[in-house]
């Protein structure tokens, strides 16, 4: 069950990942993208992270990809074509790369011997179980997945609040800088671009 | 009777996700697309993170979830570079005319 | 575009994995998906647009429909059936999938926002840990399929709405997320179950004065994140014919209208939720909840108070938003933009550490007493006031400097000391 559900997410996902990076159209890859992003929260879903799944909907789809549209909207024709680009010389050399890369990586995921006092990642067949009973009745890691908001606001504020200052202090820098880099000097066109650009930053920031 | 997912299959989605996201970058030239290349690697990392955190051991230090806490990061991050991103694009596009990352040459010589 | 009707069932599908996967849990949220979201909401928006129509009446001193039915009340039953049967349009140069795609996406996440808001004990279709953010999320997918449908249809009109609709609604969104963080930190969750169970304990939140204002600041961004008047610029029919959903016609327009009622309806039953204590008819008792005990009848006794009443409020509010909308006009473009960054966003934030403040005060010591209670306002109360006043100040007085130019759109006259004070100010 849970296997043929990953199958079909991934398999839509990985369709989705390869229509948005051969796709014309810009504003088609986009939505591919949209549901490339949607697939993987779906894998973050069968993850047990279901909380990190909400913000990958909240910031990708909700942010990213509304900032990516824009973009396109004001680089490209309305239509959103992208007629310069010619994947027929560069396609090939591409895919191999590419082809090339995976092998590599699955070669190197199946050899994978792990570490003297664990098992190695190809035979890794079954998560950690976290029903009660197995190892007491709380564990750090069912806690966790079952307030997860709570638990990520804790260790954020504790354990990496250092890391958590400087994402502060990146979306800070990037909504100043996002808003310095595209505003526009001409007084004759009235810019309101500043608003749209800034806004993903600031709302991660909120749900961060 | 039900059967767990093995930890390598999201392990060979993420390759392949990422492979796809280097091939979008090694192919297109509109810069917008080049940026959706990258977020779909990212995307692949964070995959990976969530992946092994949920398969492998806890160390007592580094708390219940190290992984989500590194893809709350990359998340972060991401949303961080789309946005200077589009506005460098924006910029980049009023002064060359062109958003082909392949035109923005005038360091070349 | 399947990829996506196909991801939501996968991913309400994986969601089963989380809870116990029984028999009678399948045949509860069968019959949630049967009768409430195919049968209910879409009766309850319909009876929606007949009120609407009712009370905008009367505001303008009309009667309202009056022919079909007494007091017209099977007049949206033939609304709905003259938009089933009306034909089903695509503009020649549309992109067809996407076009199709758009009101789809739009009104899934309408109905996908309904499946955490708890109506009563026991009766939220899903009870998620992180329900909050999940809402938030899923209403975050709205923006893209507005936007869809504005590039979708290949028509000026549509793009400038959707252009719009875009940038309002991801403006918005921000005061209304920084709104509900208040209600997260009291109730320490996510889950709007634990927030409602919280508001059993210690009264609705909306009886504090940061609880107030948040109340108040999700009330306005949530208006406007539903398109509804003074914020409706995106479908401004005065100016863009109907904005986005121009070239939509049949029942492809019917599910943007659907789905701007649901909207309505959802974020009326979320503020009923997180702000108004649910289904709670007094402040600060634990009423009706109190009387369960172990018999099933007395679920079904209290469960039938709180619905009722959680009814009574979602009613009144959306009275309130009718009643907005039959009052006051249209707000200009670039008006409403300041409004939500340079109004909504600093009293949020501020309103984020008043919070705060009336949690050590008034939360963390314990069970709910009104000494402290007292106590939290006393010290809160002044804060907040000082706050708003700060923010319309230092607004007005920065408006008021600013020079007029000639591009500034305006309805007097224009020029130095020509303008009239209230004519031609800058800002709000």
């Amino acid at each position: 069950m849970l296997r043929n559900l990953f199958l079909v997410i991934s398999t839509l996902g990985l369709a989705c990942a390869l229509a948005t990076v051969l796709s014309r159209n810009l504003v088609r890859a986009g939505l591919w993208l949209v549901a490339f992003f949607f697939c993987v929260a779906c894998l973050f879903v069968l993850l047990e992270a279901e909380f990190l799944a909400a913000l990958q909907v909240l910031v990708y789809i909700g942010a990213v990809s509304i900032l990516l549209m824009f973009g396109i909207m004001l680089t490209r024709g309305v239509q959103g074509t992208d007629p310069t680009s010619n994947p027929s010389a560069r396609l090939a050399p591409g895919l191999v790369a590419g082809g090339v890369l995976f092998l590599l990586l699955s070669y190197g995921i199946s050899r994978e011997r792990g570490l003297r006092t664990q098992r190695s990642w190809a035979t890794t067949g079954e998560r950690p179980a976290i029903e009660p009973g197995t190892e007491g009745p709380s564990t750090p890691r069912r806690d966790a997945i079952n307030n997860m908001g709570k638990a990520l606001g804790v260790e954020l504020m504790s354990r990496y609040v250092i890391a958590f200052e400087l994402a502060g202090l990146l979306l800070t820098a990037a909504l100043v800088g996002a808003i310095a880099v595209a505003h526009r000097e001409e007084a004759f066109e009235p810019s309101s671009k500043g608003a749209p650009a800034s806004s993903p930053a600031a709302e991660s920031a909120s749900v961060a | 009777m039900e059967s767990d997912i093995p930890l390598d299959w999201f392990l060979l989605f993420a390759a392949a996700a990422f492979a796809i996201g280097l091939i979008g970058v090694l192919t297109r030239k509109n810069a917008i697309a080049v940026l959706m290349a990258i977020e779909i690697m990212l995307n692949a990392a964070n995959v990976n993170l969530v992946a092994f955190w949920r398969y492998g051991p806890l160390r007592p230090e580094a708390g219940p979830i190290p992984g989500l806490v590194l893809a709350v990061m990359v998340l972060t991050v991401a949303a961080a570079e789309v946005a200077v991103g589009i506005g460098l694009i924006l910029l980049c596009y009023r002064r060359f005319k062109a958003a082909d990352v392949d035109q923005y040459d005038t360091l070349s010589g | 575009m399947n990829v996506f009707e196909g991801a939501a069932c996968a991913f309400l599908w994986a969601q089963s994995q989380a809870v116990e996967l029984d028999f009678w849990t399948k045949a509860r949220w069968a019959l949630w998906l049967l009768v409430g979201f195919f049968g209910i909401f879409p009766g309850i928006v319909a009876y929606m647009v007949w009120l609407e129509r009712k009370v905008a009446a009367r505001f303008q001193d009309r009667i309202g429909p009056n022919r079909v039915g007494p007091f017209g009340l099977l007049q949206p039953i033939a609304d709905a059936i003259k938009l089933i049967t009306k034909e089903d349009l695509v503009p020649g140069g549309a992109d067809g999938a996407v076009h199709l795609a758009a009101p789809v996406l739009v009104i899934t996440s309408a109905f996908l926002v309904m499946a955490v808001i708890p109506f009563a004990v026991g009766l939220a279709p899903v009870n998620l840990p992180s329900g909050l953010v999940y809402l938030i999320a899923a209403s975050s997918l709205s923006p893209l399929g507005i936007f869809l449908a504005g590039w979708s249809s290949r028509n000026k009109y549509s793009l400038i709405g959707a252009m719009r609709a875009v940038a309002q609604l991801v403006s918005y969104e921000v005061p209304q997320v920084l709104a509900t963080i208040p209600v997260v930190l009291w109730a320490g969750s996510f889950s709007l179950v634990s927030i409602f169970d919280r508001q059993v304990n210690q009264g609705w939140f909306v009886a504090s004065p940061p609880g107030l204002l948040g109340f108040v600041i999700l009330f306005i961004a949530s208006i406007a994140e539903v398109n509804r008047a003074p914020f409706d610029l995106p479908e401004a029919e005065s100016e863009l014919i109907a904005g986005y959903h121009t070239e939509y016609s049949g029942m492809r327009f019917g599910l943007f209208f659907l789905a701007e009622y649901l909207s309505v309806f959802a974020v009326s039953c979320l503020a009923t939720a997180i702000f108004l204590g649910g289904g709670m008819p007094i402040p600060f008792l634990a009423f009706p909840v109190n009387l369960l005990g172990e018999s099933a009848w007395s679920y079904v006794i209290v469960d039938a108070m709180l619905l009722a009443v959680f009814l009574v409020k979602v009613l009144a509010i959306v009275f309130v938003v009718l009643w907005v909308r039959a009052t006051l006009p249209r707000m200009r473009v670039d008006r409403l933009m300041n409004f939500s960054w340079k109004y909504l966003v600093p009293l949020a934030l501020v309103n984020v550490l008043v919070a705060a403040v009336w949690y050590e005060l008034v939360i963390r010591p314990g069970a709910f007493d009104a000494g402290r209670w007292m106590m939290g306002t006393a010290v809160t109360g002044p804060i907040v006031a000082a706050a708003c006043w700060g923010v319309f100040a230092i607004n007005r007085a920065h408006g008021a400097r600013a020079p007029v130019s000639e591009q500034w759109p305006s309805v007097g006259r224009i020029g130095p000391g020509v303008g009239g004070r209230g004519v031609s100010r800058r800002g709000l």
